[in-house]
């Protein structure tokens, strides 16, 4: 029914105003310590969301994204200290970088798939790992790359916005998260991120459509590689600094955690699942010191409790209010 | 069923005892804390909060135990005595978890959401470096109780001007150039490593070689083997270090790595077929409660604290109330947790504010007596200095572990690096 389009499409566009206006108003409300979760919430937003793309688009686990995270954190680091501390150009590298090494990794992966896929960027994530660790003349082993300054961005006519207050940079942040929040959507919709999903639901029916399958996966491998790059160098220019324990594989779990969380067969999912994972910490380490334990419990319940994550439990739920009328 | 019922008269008895009572109560707290109604009312508004943070997750986790006892204690004792210049002091303690970016969180909530006067704590070298340009952003002095690292000092406060930063325990120079001064004095010896495969162990070994190379021009260091974090098997290294037949080793692994280090060295017949070995940080409480009797005698340890140093009424009258408050011997955390909150409260009471610029202003340069003896922070770098222990292990029938029985103490002015911390003259021998 056309009239049940139209106001389908005004109260998502309402929604997406909304939640617009309320992230752009959280410096102007909230204290300190907020803005800056606010800001943990986006990075790991972008992080999970290009992750997504892998998981949820193309049905690959990856369990080496951190690898990619680290480039993009390590490429500022490199750029700010040794080039230019412009911060624009500072996150194009470190996005290059990210690039750059998700192609290396991606091409040797995407020949396999499943646990096989999940080993080998493990692997390689975990060798990247120990690169930055021990290679400490360059990168500064475990104490990691330090003193990345948060310049001011020049702008045309030698105009200058600086953003070395955190309520400032939160809008660089905030930037950031809603491009990638778009591009992960048009991603999504294109033809493209529709192979994806034909790749997702039937690889061997979409190379018989005549689709170089290893291709596309490989280019979805890079693009979410990309988005974790643009996560790492947004996270440098945030703590300062560039740390080896980036690429572990216990930080290229956090996506993983955060899909499963919100949702992976939704947009939104990752981002619902980002709120909660930083959210419900914080509310937890303010209750017991043993936080892990807890933590652990409740993530186990909603992950177990939810199929679908949070998101897919809330729509099933609005569908099946709605299911008797719209049939 | 009677019940019972109060006169009038007596419940005007009771109430007037009441009142007598209160009003003695109250003059006596008067005059036990003449502070609060004579003296001019307190500068200082609300209570002192100090935010602590150490690893209290993982492997390491009962060394986060340890920093709490000492600074639980610490602020428990302030408290009943009256406080920090008549306010009370609160302490929100959180686990670190030894990673840079938690480490960051916690400080940035302690300071702009729980409202922190001070930070305390930290215990890895790369979390104390990353956290330091955010201490400085958040303007809280930070006391670093664990974090050894010279870096902190000699490039954050010393080059970088980061005034916030503090260390109150013994930093690299203690385990590294002190360690060499210890070894010199052994008959002619080859020198092998086995030590942690991170920036502590690297810079410690560093340290030891180019201060035992001054020493005693032409002496050999033949192998080395660095373990990563987490490692539980140490055989690979031991046998890398027998392979070069050295007669003395030097590690710097510590809690339950060099636990297992020892337990898998005696195995070998590592004590026996080495014969010189130093643990600079051998003689923390957890190694010396966990190895028990496995510990083998005639090894050199050291700490940052060790309790039955320096032998002072100070000394031995807190390792007393500690054991009867916790049941435990302190470890050196609990030391340096318990005299960082005593550091803070001299420093506000001669600041007479909490205000940072006031509290680093009065801390340049205090003289302060602690459990671990008198400790003087240095105004360039703001490092702690005071003397520790080095010992011979020895079993001891008084104690259900091994103790330091001849001891040996390198002072501060021979073994730390001095400022400016470039050029000749600035790392020992002088």
């Amino acid at each position: 029914m056309p009239d049940d389009r139209v106001t389908g499409r005004l109260l998502r566009a309402i929604a997406v105003l909304a939640f617009v206006a309320a992230l752009a108003s959280v410096p102007l409300f909230a204290g300190k310590f907020v803005i800056y979760l606010a800001m943990r919430v986006m990075i790991l937003g972008i992080f999970a969301l290009g992750y997504n793309l892998l998981l949820g688009g193309t049905g690959l686990l990856s369990f080496g994204h951190g690898a990619f995270y680290a480039a993009g954190a390590y490429g500022l680091g490199f750029f700010s200290l040794h080039l230019s501390p412009n911060p624009l150009l500072g996150v194009a590298a470190g996005i290059a970088a990210a690039m750059l090494l998700a192609l290396l990794i991606g091409f040797f992966s995407v020949r396999s798939t499943e646990i096989y896929f999940a080993m080998l960027t493990l692997a390689f994530g975990m060798m990247v790992f120990s690169l930055i660790w021990n290679a400490r003349d360059i990168t500064g082993g475990d104490d990691g790359l330090i003193g990345i300054m948060r310049e001011s961005i020049p702008l045309f006519g030698g105009v200058k916005i600086s953003i070395s207050q955190d309520s400032r940079y939160y809008f660089l942040v905030l930037f950031f998260f809603l491009l990638s929040f778009w591009a992960v959507h048009r991603i999504r919709n294109s033809p493209f991120g529709l192979v994806l999903a034909g790749i997702r639901e039937n690889a061997k029916r979409t190379e018989f459509a005549g689709l170089a399958v290893r291709n596309y996966r490989l280019a979805a491998f890079v693009i979410s590689g990309a988005f974790a790059g643009l996560a790492g160098s947004l996270e440098t220019l945030l703590e300062s600094n560039a740390r080896p324990f980036m690429a572990h594989w216990t930080h290229s779990a956090e996506p993983v955690l955060v899909s499963l969380l919100g949702g992976i067969q939704t947009l939104t999912g990752p981002v619902v699942g980002s709120i909660l994972f930083v959210a419900m910490r914080e509310i937890v380490q303010r209750f017991t010191e043993n936080w892990m334990l807890w933590f652990g419990i409740v993530l186990l319940v909603i992950i177990m409790g939810f199929r679908g994550g949070v998101v897919g439990v809330v729509r099933q739920l609005a569908d099946r209010a709605r299911g008797p009328r719209g049939g | 069923m009677t019940r019972k019922r109060i006169s009038r008269r007596e419940l005007l008895k009771l109430a007037g005892t009441g009142t007598v009572v209160a009003a003695a109560g109250g003059l006596g707290q008067g005059l036990l804390l003449p502070r609060n109604l004579w003296a001019a009312p307190p500068k200082i508004k609300g209570p002192v909060k100090i935010g602590y943070q150490a690893v209290l997750s993982g492997t390491l986790a009962g060394y986060g135990e340890f920093h709490k006892m000492g600074a639980v204690m610490a602020v428990e004792e302030i408290n009943a005595k009256g406080g920090i210049a008549g306010q009370k002091v609160e302490m929100e303690f959180r686990d670190s978890t030894l990673k840079p970016d938690d480490a960051i969180k916690n400080a940035r909530y302690f300071v702009d959401s729980w409202g922190a006067d001070f930070l305390a704590g930290i215990d890895s070298s790369g979390q104390a470096l990353a956290l330091a340009p955010v201490v400085q952003q958040l303007d809280r002095v930070l006391m670093v109780t664990h974090a050894a690292t010279e870096k902190l000092t000699e490039e954050m406060v010393f080059k970088k001007g980061i005034k916030q930063i503090f260390r109150i325990c013994t930093p690299t120079y203690q385990d590294g150039n002190a360690a060499a001064f210890i070894a010199k004095d052994f008959p002619a010896v080859k020198w092998a490593t086995v030590s942690p495969k991170y920036e502590y162990g690297f810079t410690c070994w560093k340290m030891f070689q180019d201060t035992l190379k001054k020493l005693k021009p032409g002496v050999p260091f033949v192998a080395e083997s660095f373990a990563p974090f987490g490692t539980t098997d140490f055989r690979s290294h031991i046998n890398t270090i027998l392979d070069a037949k050295p007669d003395g080793l030097y590690s710097t692994e510590w809690a339950g790595e060099l636990i297992s280090m020892v337990k898998q060295g005696r195995e070998a017949g590592l004590f026996e077929k080495v014969k010189h070995v130093i643990f600079p940080v051998g003689a923390a409480m957890d190694v010396l409660e966990g190895l028990g009797k496995d510990m083998p005698d005639n090894i050199w340890i050291a700490g940052r604290y060790f309790f039955l140093y320096p032998n002072s009424k100070t000394n031995g009258e807190w390792v007393a109330r500690f054991r009867k408050r916790w049941n435990h011997y302190p470890a050196y955390v609990s030391e340096t947790g318990y005299s960082s909150i005593y550091a803070f409260k001299a420093a506000v009471e001669k600041a007479g504010s909490k205000d940072t610029k006031a509290v680093i202003q009065v801390l340049e340069g205090m003289s302060m007596n602690s459990p671990a003896g008198n400790r003087v922070f240095r105004k360039e770098d703001h490092q702690a200095i005071y003397d520790v222990a080095w010992g011979k292990t020895k079993a001891d029938p008084k104690y259900p572990f091994k103790i330091m029985g001849e001891m040996k103490v390198i002072p501060t002015t021979v073994c730390y690096n001095r400022p400016p911390f470039e050029g000749p003259g600035t790392a020992p021998p002088f």
